[in-house]
């Protein structure tokens, strides 16, 4: 089996972090989301995987993930250009796949459980597609699947008024090379793509079974900044205390901390775990990191409270005051104006920033 | 839609025809990969293909 993970996409809900990078590499707690994918593609036991690429982010994509071997994976890259749908971004890796079965993964989304159960259940049986479902409040607004006793899909529905389940597809399949006949005769849909949905109904329609597998764990879309920062709480309650870096005699550190090697806690800082600390980061007196916060690498904070909050890195953070609920890009500053005149806050903020005040 | 692809000979890259069109000459796209990759590389049945429906592979 091979897996197709899908980097495309233009990033403009998570605007302006993405104005110079892809979501993609957005880290939580302190790492791409899309090296998470390639975890859990490896640990379901596929290391073939192909990287579908837009127009966007291609060469830093490129550049973190290289040839795989960091990883131990064999990355081949796979160049869709425009966005014209998953079932096109999956046409477009036909080549690579050549007669195996595939997972197809959203390179933006975190999945607690992995895909292990999900590939397993679809090889039980002689499946056409694996999809996986997780039990949603407002069915209204996904995608939904009809099942039956067994799990077999009997149906799916775009957005339905009437749904006939709560069960909703959260971008994580698997599929037979079957579907490449199938992705030949769709035509784009009313927004211009190849829907993936589509291809999927007509695998049904053509006789194919379908299997689905229930998500239970937490799963997360990081399109949005209220995402990440919440997929970056979910991320750090999982984590495990590890203090490499240095600590200073009077500083406070309690719960679980991840401090890089190179990284420092000065005396009079504390920190309230879970947190996550970067490499050649220094935290200095007067500092309070509270939980849920991931502090990316080069950065310097002063006097600063900070919590729940994600530091991509290189920044310098030395206001006294407090910062909650945040998503401060790549050298982003922010520094206080306590001893300048006029008095008064000084802003350079890029297009589509986001201030609360 | 018939999706038409090439790969690059040397990297191994996969590049999607609607982007091999619209450079007509390209470097290709696998970092650090100095191949040039053109629209003429694919056959001459897929170019036609592309061309006949071109208006379904833009957005």
């Amino acid at each position: 089996m091979k897996g197709v993970l899908l980097s495309g996409g233009t990033g403009s809900r998570l605007r302006p972090i993405t104005h110079t990078g892809p979501k993609q590499l957005v880290p939580v707690a302190n790492k791409p989301v899309i090296e998470y994918a390639i975890e859990d593609l490896k640990e379901a036991g596929i290391t073939d995987i192909g990287v579908v690429l837009g127009n966007k982010g291609r060469e830093e994509i490129q550049e973190i993930l290289g040839d795989g071997s960091k990883f131990n994976v064999d990355i081949t890259y796979i160049i869709q250009g425009n966005p014209l749908g998953l079932a096109h971004a999956a046409g477009c890796a036909r080549d690579f796949i050549g007669d195996d079965d595939f997972v197809m993964y959203l390179g933006d989304n975190i999945l607690k459980e992995g895909i292990t159960d999900l590939v397993e259940s679809f090889r039980a049986n002689d499946h056409g597609a694996g999809i996986a479902l997780q039990e949603v409040d407002n069915p209204q607004q996904f995608g939904i699947a009809d099942i039956n006793e067994s799990g077999s899909v009997k149906g799916l529905v775009e957005k339905p008024e009437d749904p006939p389940t709560n069960l909703a597809l959260i971008g994580m399949y698997v599929f037979s090379p079957a579907v490449f006949d199938v992705i030949d005769d769709l035509e784009p849909s009313w927004r211009g793509e190849l829907e993936i949905t589509d291809a999927i109904q007509q695998l049904l329609d053509n006789g194919q079974a379908i299997d689905s597998h229930l998500v239970t764990g937490w799963w997360k879309d990081t399109g949005k900044p209220e995402d990440i920062l919440e997929a970056n709480r979910l991320v750090l309650e999982d984590g495990q205390r590890a203090i490499e870096g240095e600590v200073g005699d009077n500083a406070e550190i309690d719960g679980r901390v991840k401090l890089a090697e190179s990284a420092a806690i000065e005396s009079g800082a504390v920190v309230r775990g879970p947190v996550s600390i970067a490499e050649g980061t220094r935290v200095k007196s007067g500092t309070y990191i509270g939980p849920y916060t991931s502090i990316g690498p080069s950065c310097t904070l002063e006097n600063i409270h900070i919590e729940n909050t994600v530091v991509i890195g290189d920044s310098t953070i030395t206001a006294s005051g407090r910062i909650v609920d945040s998503l401060l890009g790549q050298g982003a500053n922010v520094e206080s104006s306590d001893d300048l005149l006029p008095k008064g806050r000084r802003l350079v903020v890029g297009e589509n920033s986001q201030l609360k005040l | 839609m018939r999706i038409i692809t090439h790969t690059c000979p040397v990297c191994g890259t996969v590049v999607a025809a609607n982007e091999l069109e619209s450079n007509r000459v390209m470097k290709c796209p696998g970092l650090n990969c100095e191949e040039v990759l053109r629209f003429g590389d694919l056959s001459e049945e897929a170019r036609e293909h592309f061309i006949k429906t071109q208006e379904q592979y833009q957005i």
